[in-house]
């Protein structure tokens, strides 16, 4: 059986050379681990559960936090309140050309809310509920681009959806009034973020599943013909967002792992896995590393002479890219095994800086000065 | 069949699939020596049965005798050439060499009319001497083997022509009347045709030359690498040239027995000859490389060819057919010796490793307040530190009488910590190879296992000395498992036998995380009786037997298995003795080294915790392969071995408490604990410290040495 599944690998790289590469590439060149990601300062206390954050026309962060949207302003973002409460799991932001506030409920749809407060929601397209919006984003015509992760899972179940190698996710386009969704691309393999190239003029889009990110022109209220602009990142990527020089910031929420990429292979120990053993015990990428006894452990991951090595296989790591505007990666900000920043979901510009949010370690940082 | 049925039935299936693998029999046949020969003596076999079978009275003694007289002749060239080819070389001119002598036996005994034992000395010489030709210009001239004796070839070839032409008549019509002449050629020896049993002799010689003197290993080590043997100070030309001389003196031999035989010579005598031989040698296993080959080998092949070209012509298949045959087989023996030689190593790699199936008991809770005795705690976070990143990995601590302190490192060193705070370092002994499970002797010599060389000693002094690191050899294995491979730790009977545990005879001390992924009982118990010298296996297959110990009572042994989360209790005194059973049949974790507690019950360290992902995996076996051959041996997924825990069982096998390092900051891979006056002292296998915590209620006067060979012993009462 392992004899046939071999050959018929080897076969499929020869017959399909052009397919997708499954060996995960080395980080070398731009993507070199360093510690820069460490050297970043969090922004007050412990956010738990931040996922996205952006940044308002009044120069106040907006942040993304469990049932909550936070609002961060002044020097430093020293100052928190909470700006909305919802009743599920607040993920991408992002502002309308308009002003109001585009906030993705997880298992409930698009919310828009406006200085007023005043509500609309987008529960459903085509009849299906938009269970896992991942990311929005809007044109300067007030378009409205929304990714929907996955038809079966809300985004806190993420890891089920990796796990079932499923590939349910949709693209999906509204008008400023959240009015005549339709779909633009169904069976992606969770999309998780979407970005307008500082142009203005292309739309991006990161599956994370397939370690891909794609790109196609802006057509009226829909795109162009896609294609990918990057195949086979060594990480999953989360969200993408626009950097003012050209270009984008992407963030990867988690590393590829060569045994994580083996479960995926092994359906057998797979299926099991999942149906005996609670999800945090899975061999699987994670935003944080818990530390607990029954946690997975790799053997290069051992404790040796009081080290924990940062080349050791990782369950969580830390890692946000700066692309240039063909998508070639050209620096990048990592926090390695043992690190303290780790589970990355986005990493926005902001006018004080690169502001990211560690979501594993429950924390928004502000980058360093030279981090432009 | 109900359902439950079923799954019994597959379980046990599954069971049966995993623990009898033909893999691993295969690969570990394909390591031995002895293999290489085992195809060409069965395809020898074989051929031998086809043609029983298909040619009437071919398996007859009178048929044995006649094939035997033809094969001899054409035995003694192949062994030339074999001989050549071990040397590195190759002697295309055997066949021409036994045509020549041929001619030339006939020659000294018909014309010059020179007496039998003169002919047969002459013949001889002559063969040596063209040998020696071939001999200097290989040897010292250092030319090419191959373009050599092909000119050889062609201008003996020419030779035997020309001469041929003038005198084949005259042999044809002459007739030598002399008995010993027809002895030569049709003569027995009890039953045996002459040539036959001169061939038998020779091979006898042939083989103790090649494989128990001094020249022969010079040969096989100047044909496997010149250049080295040149530097190992190996007269390399000399004994290429005495190789080349040997093989023309065999071929004479060859050449005399079918003179007297045919008694004529004629164009095709010896023709094809030494394409037969190359053949016939390189199908029996004499690598064309050099340097790979015996006598026994090259007449296998030569036999087999032999038998191929005399059945074939007993079929009545024509000549061509059979020299095309006899082509093919070269080309593939060719091939496959190339391939073989090159490949065997990376074959046997890819298939050495065969899971299999771990039936491990589920794990017991360690959720923090769980309410079992091995509930996470956090006992072992205020535990000191000794000898701070001045120790590499103490796999056990010892203590001796004076209170110093003795760690196992895994720099190859005993490391001693005395004086206040045990401040002091200084390296106890140097013993090499990587110390592991360390025990005092009543003498308080410290008797310590050294992974990769066997158990070892050291005197007070610091005097290291040989325990043991070997015992007998397994008849049932093939593996050859006489050696002590990884003795892992050992404790001391109070009879002074020591009872150790070696755990692998598959891998080694560096790739014993091999033999964890595999989960097969290739581990053993052994024990050394200082009295006799002797070392005999106790439990001769176990999975992975880790820590060992002495009960207080001396009576019995505990034997931790690290893969199977167990510990087995071995009976040495009373009714029970000889038998192993299991004491604790689930722990939480992989156990490590057991040793007394001072208030009679015991301290087990465990070295990794169990992951439900880890004993998931325990129970696919093709997981595991995959695994081990898909991705890099750092992703391999393992036991938690950053989390640092010892446990106290009592003599009714109960666990009692558990102490935790949750952090494992400080001790992760706890592999050891001993006791001593009150404190107890941590090892691990990967720590850069000595730990030690205070114990609230242990004796604080008991000591390990006393409770083996002082006041406290209890096995006396």
């Amino acid at each position: 059986m392992a004899l046939f599944t071999e050959i018929s690998r080897n076969l499929r790289q020869i017959v399909f050379r052009n397919a997708e590469q499954h060996a995960i590439p080395s980080m070398d060149g731009a993507l070199s681990p360093n510690d820069r990601l460490d050297a970043c300062r969090p922004i007050g206390e412990p956010i738990p559960d931040v996922d996205d954050v952006a940044e308002g026309s009044d120069g106040a962060l907006y942040v993304s936090a469990g049932n909550r949207v936070l609002r961060l302003a002044g020097e430093g973002y020293g100052e928190r309140r909470v700006f909305t409460t919802l009743d599920g799991k607040a993920g991408g932001l992002a502002f309308h050309p308009d002003g109001r506030l585009l906030i993705c409920v997880g298992g409930r749809g698009l919310l828009a809310r406006d200085a007023a407060g005043h509500e609309r929601w987008l529960n459903t397209v085509e009849d299906r509920p938009l269970l896992c919006p991942t990311s929005v984003v809007a044109t300067k015509d007030g378009t409205i681009f929304l990714s929907n992760g996955s038809e079966r899972h809300a985004p806190e179940d993420w890891c089920h959806d990796l796990m079932e190698k499923n590939h349910s996710g949709r693209l999906i386009a509204c008008g400023p009034g959240l009015d005549g969704a339709r779909v633009l691309r169904r069976d992606l393999h969770y999309p998780n973020g979407l970005a307008l190239s500082s142009d203005g003029r292309s739309l991006w889009l990161s599956e994370s599943w397939n370690h891909r990110i794609s790109r196609a022109a802006i057509a009226g209220a829909g795109t162009g013909a896609w294609e990918t602009a990057i195949r086979n990142l060594p990480g999953y990527p989360a969200r993408l967002a626009t950097a003012a020089t050209g270009g984008f910031w992407l963030s990867l929420f988690a590393l590829r792992t060569h045994l994580v990429e083996f479960v995926l292979r092994e359906d057998d120990y797979r299926r099991d896995m999942m149906r005996t053993i609670a999800p945090a015990f899975w061999i699987r990428p994670a935003l944080a590393a818990t530390n607990h006894c029954l946690e997975p452990m790799q053997a290069g991951g051992v404790k040796a002479l009081g080290i924990h090595k940062p080349w050791a296989p990782p369950r969580a790591y830390g890692l946000v890219v700066r692309l240039d505007a063909a998508g070639d990666a050209i620096e990048s900000l990592h926090s390695r095994v043992g690190g303290h920043f780790h589970g990355v979901t986005a990493a926005r510009e902001t006018a004080q800086g690169l502001v990211v949010v560690a979501k594993g370690s429950a924390r928004l940082l502000l980058a360093p000065g030279d981090v432009r | 069949m109900s359902i439950t049925t079923w799954e019994q039935l597959s379980r046990s299936v599954t069971r049966l699939r995993y623990r009898w693998s033909l893999r691993l029999f295969l690969s570990e046949l394909l390591q031995k020596q002895w293999f290489e020969p085992a195809i060409p003596f069965a395809l020898m076999v074989a051929l031998f049965l086809y043609f029983s079978l298909t040619i009437p009275n071919y398996a007859s003694v009178a048929n044995a005798q006649s094939l035997a007289r033809l094969f001899a002749e054409f035995g003694f060239v192949a062994l030339g050439m074999a001989l050549a080819l071990i040397s590195g070389g190759v002697d295309l001119s055997v066949g021409a060499i036994f045509a020549l002598t041929n001619f030339a036996a006939l020659a000294f005994v018909n014309i010059f009319e020179l007496p039998v034992p003169l002919a047969v000395i002459a013949t001889l010489a002559t063969g040596a001497a063209v040998g020696a030709v071939n001999g200097v210009l290989v040897g010292y001239l250092k030319a090419r083997p191959f373009l050599t004796t092909l000119v050889t070839l062609i201008i003996l070839r020419a030779t035997v022509n020309i001469l041929n032409q003038g005198y084949a008549t005259v042999f044809a019509t002459a007739a030598v009347d002399s008995d010993a002449w027809d002895f030569l050629g049709d003569g027995s020896v009890l039953g045996i045709p002459v040539n036959a049993a001169a061939l038998v002799v020779v091979l006898l010689a042939g083989h103790m030359l090649l494989s128990r003197s001094r020249y022969g290993w010079h040969i096989i080590a100047s044909g496997a690498s010149r250049t080295a043997a040149r530097h190992a100070g190996i007269r390399v030309s000399l004994m290429l040239f005495a190789t080349y001389a040997i093989s023309g003196l065999l071929c004479a031999a060859g050449g005399l027995f079918y003179a007297a035989r045919q008694g004529s010579s004629d164009s095709t005598t010896g023709v094809g000859q030494e394409f037969a031989a190359l053949t016939a040698v390189v199908l029996g296993g004499v690598s064309l490389g050099g340097g790979r080959g015996t006598v026994g080998r090259a007449m296998i092949g030569a036999v087999i060819i032999f038998l191929l070209s005399n059945g074939f012509v007993r079929m009545g298949v024509p000549g061509y057919v059979s020299s095309a045959a006899v082509g093919l087989i070269l080309l593939a023996a060719v091939g496959i010796d190339v391939k073989w030689a090159k490949n065997r190593g990376k074959a046997i790699q890819k298939i050495y490793v065969n899971p299999a199936l771990v039936e491990i008991t589920p794990a017991p809770s360690i959720e923090a307040g769980s309410g079992t005795p091995f509930a996470e705690n956090d006992r072992l976070l205020g535990v000191e530190a000794i000898g701070l990143d001045q120790v590499e990995g103490p796999e056990d601590v010892i203590l001796d009488r004076q209170d110093r302190l003795y760690g196992s490192t895994r720099d190859g060193n005993i490391v001693r910590f005395s004086g206040p705070n045990f401040a002091q370092r200084e390296v106890f002994a140097h013993i090499g190879g990587r110390p592991y499970g360390m025990q005092f002797d009543k003498d308080e010599n410290l008797i310590a296992c050294i992974g990769g060389m066997g158990v070892y000693g050291v005197k007070p002094s610091g005097e290291v000395f040989k325990v043991t690191d070997e015992t007998n050899r397994s008849w049932t294995k093939l593996n050859d498992d006489s050696r002590v491979r990884m003795a892992d730790d050992l404790d001391i009977a109070p009879d002074g036998k020591i009872y150790f545990s070696d755990c692998t005879t598959r891998y080694e001390a560096t790739t014993y995380a091999l033999d964890v992924m595999e989960g097969r009982p290739n581990g053993r118990v052994l024990c050394h009786d200082p009295a006799t010298g002797k070392t005999r296996p106790v439990i001769k297959q176990f999975h992975f037997p880790n820590g060992v110990c002495v009960a207080h009572d001396g009576r019995s042994v505990f034997i931790a298995s690290t893969t199977l989360c167990k510990i087995f209790r071995h009976w040495i005194a009373g009714p029970e003795a000889g038998k192993t059973e299991i004491f604790i049949d689930t722990l939480p974790g992989n156990p490590d080294n057991i040793n007394r507690a001072s208030d009679g019950n015991y301290w087990l360290a465990l070295v990794g915790i169990r992951t439900p992902v880890f004993d998931l995996a325990a129970r696919k076996p093709g997981f595991r392969l995959r695994m081990v051959k898909q991705i890099p041996g750092d992703e391999w997924l393992s036991a938690g071995l950053n989390h640092g825990c010892v446990l106290k069982f009592n003599e009714a096998g109960e666990v009692l408490e558990s102490m935790w390092d949750p952090t494992g900051l400080s001790h992760p891979t706890i592999t050891s604990m001993r006791e001593h006056k009150g404190w107890l002292y941590l090892g691990g296998l990967e720590n850069n410290r000595i730990g030690r915590i205070r114990l609230k209620d242990a004796d604080p006067t008991w000591t390990g040495f006393e409770a083996y060979w002082g006041a406290r012993r209890r096995d006396r009462r």
